[in-house]
């Protein structure tokens, strides 16, 4: 590796904007205090402190199974609706009506509405990834299944497949991509949502934890798990939705 | 020789009519190519005899059997399109083999004739390789074996090299004139190039300006001289597309 590679491979430029912020951050902690800004070191050592008790693994798996729930069904939903919007042009069409009001509703619309109906429970944060990101993986779903070559589809009547046979072999690949990019982008909005829900009423979660250290005063908790957060979402796509794809477009 | 494909008072209207009224018989083995002006409706009238379009008058007959749009005739159509149509994830192998399922040939049998007509078209050793990774050429080679693997009737190809080189384009008439000789396959073969349908064909077929109507039908046994016949459909051809244009200015 030369020494230009290496440097573009460690975005040398993110680095250098990084340490420009981090003693930017430094100093204007030392003028406003821990409460409103606390320094850089107190959040790493705020880290260090959840790595070592194991805090930090309760509260992201807390977080991260409520997503996988709310987001795991929005998934199947959202096939079972690319579905039917396959073999039906209306079903098409009210998906699309559907997306478009689901997409316009917020988030909060959903917190209050599911803290109305499930209390204050696990159901709450789950439901409300749930609608969040349902509208999301639809869209991308029913897109690709728009977008299947109908010179494909065609071939394969010429040649006689079976409508399953072509379900399997054209419009399945077809639409993984869109699958694969909605579901990426899904996954991020169920991070950034469930955390909001969990502020109410549960007692573990990313989300509970930070709004509970902002109230016994613990900024720097604040921050640490934010960084938690970030590294989350980081991993998962570098690790899961990025390998996805590089898998799919083997053909390439 | 016997009757292959009877086409009988074809005719199909769009908004307005597209084939006015198109009579022709196909005998075994022959090759056939469709001449015309662009847009006088040679593909129309190919989608008609491979059943992907209903006609609007007129039957058309495969070894005595109508064909009738959705492919519910017991008749085997090999169709190559204008685009390869290969699906892009899977390999040339599994394109061929893809085919052969709805035929009930089991997965070993599958594999093996997809081999056997991929070495005919010219690649073998090309049978892992997506299509992604190969020449435009190579993946019309590929869709040609499709074609011959399901064992057609009839084999349609609408201007396959259409988006090939003049190099390829050549090469390619060279090798499926090759492919007809060793199978004996019937063909019906669809082109606006009127060198490239002389260089090929047994006989051809040239069709009118729109609506389409057999302007003349030639054999191309070798007693009129290449360069003569070459000549001869191109005036023709001509004259299709100045009636065709003076019909548009009317």
């Amino acid at each position: 590796m030369t020494l230009r590679e290496s440097a573009g491979r460690l975005h040398l430029a993110t680095l250098a904007l990084a340490v420009l912020v981090v003693l930017v951050w430094s100093m204007l902690s030392a003028r406003y205090g821990a409460y409103v800004l606390p320094s850089p070191r107190a959040v790493v050592r705020g880290l260090v402190s959840i790595v070592a008790s194991g805090e930090i693994w309760k509260h992201t798996a807390a977080s991260l199974f409520r997503i996988v729930i709310g987001f795991g069904a929005a998934v199947v939903m959202a096939l079972l609706l690319g579905l039917g919007a396959f073999l039906s042009r209306t079903v098409r069409g009210v998906v699309h009506d559907v997306v478009a009001v689901l997409n316009a509703t917020s988030v909060f619309v959903w917190i209050v509405v599911s803290i109305i109906w499930f209390g204050l429970s696990e159901w709450a944060p789950i439901f409300t990834t749930f609608m969040i990101t349902l509208p999301v993986v639809a869209a991308n779903i029913v897109q690709g299944v728009e977008s299947v070559d109908r010179r494909l589809l065609e071939m394969g009547d010429v040649y006689r497949l079976g409508g399953g046979e072509k379900f399997v072999s054209i419009v399945i690949p077809s639409t993984l991509p869109y699958l694969v990019a909605g579901m990426k982008v899904g996954f991020g909005l169920a991070l950034k949502v469930s955390v909001v829900a969990e502020i109410f009423g549960v007692t573990s979660g990313i989300g509970y934890i930070m709004n509970y250290s902002r109230e016994i005063l613990e900024t720097q908790m604040v921050f640490a798990w934010a960084v938690v957060m970030i590294l989350v979402m980081i991993a998962a796509d570098t690790l899961v939705f990025d390998g996805i794809s590089r898998r799919l477009a083997r053909w390439r | 020789m016997a009757v292959k494909l009877a086409v009988e008072d074809v005719g199909k209207d769009y908004l307005i009519p597209v084939i006015d009224r198109v009579s022709f018989t196909v005998e075994a083995g022959e090759f056939l190519c469709l001449l015309g002006p662009n847009g006088c409706g040679k593909t129309t009238l190919l989608r008609i005899l491979g059943g992907i379009e209903p006609a609007t008058r007129g039957r058309v007959l495969l070894d005595g059997e109508t064909i009738v749009a959705e492919q519910s005739h017991q008749r085997k159509v090999g169709v190559v399109f204008q685009e390869d149509r290969l699906l892009p994830w899977l390999t040339l192998r599994e394109n061929v083999a893809l085919v052969l399922k709805p035929l009930g040939v089991a997965p070993a049998g599958r594999r093996r004739r997809a081999d056997e007509f991929l070495a005919l078209a010219g690649l073998r050793g090309f049978e892992d390789y997506h299509p992604g990774r190969v020449s435009g050429g190579m993946r019309q080679r590929a869709a040609i074996a499709r074609a011959l693997a399901i064992e057609p009737d009839v084999l349609l190809m609408d201007e396959p090299f259409g988006a090939l080189d003049a190099q390829n384009r050549r090469i390619m008439q060279q090798e499926v004139r090759r492919i007809w000789q060793e199978t004996g396959r019937t063909i019906v073969f669809v082109t606006h190039a009127i060198e490239e349908a002389v260089a090929i064909g047994t006989t051809l077929v040239m069709l009118s300006a729109r609506p389409a109507r057999i302007r003349e039908l030639i054999r191309n046994d070798g007693r009129v001289a290449r360069t003569t016949l070459v000549d001869d459909l191109n005036t023709m051809i001509m004259e299709e597309v100045e009636r065709q244009q003076g019909a548009r200015a009317r």
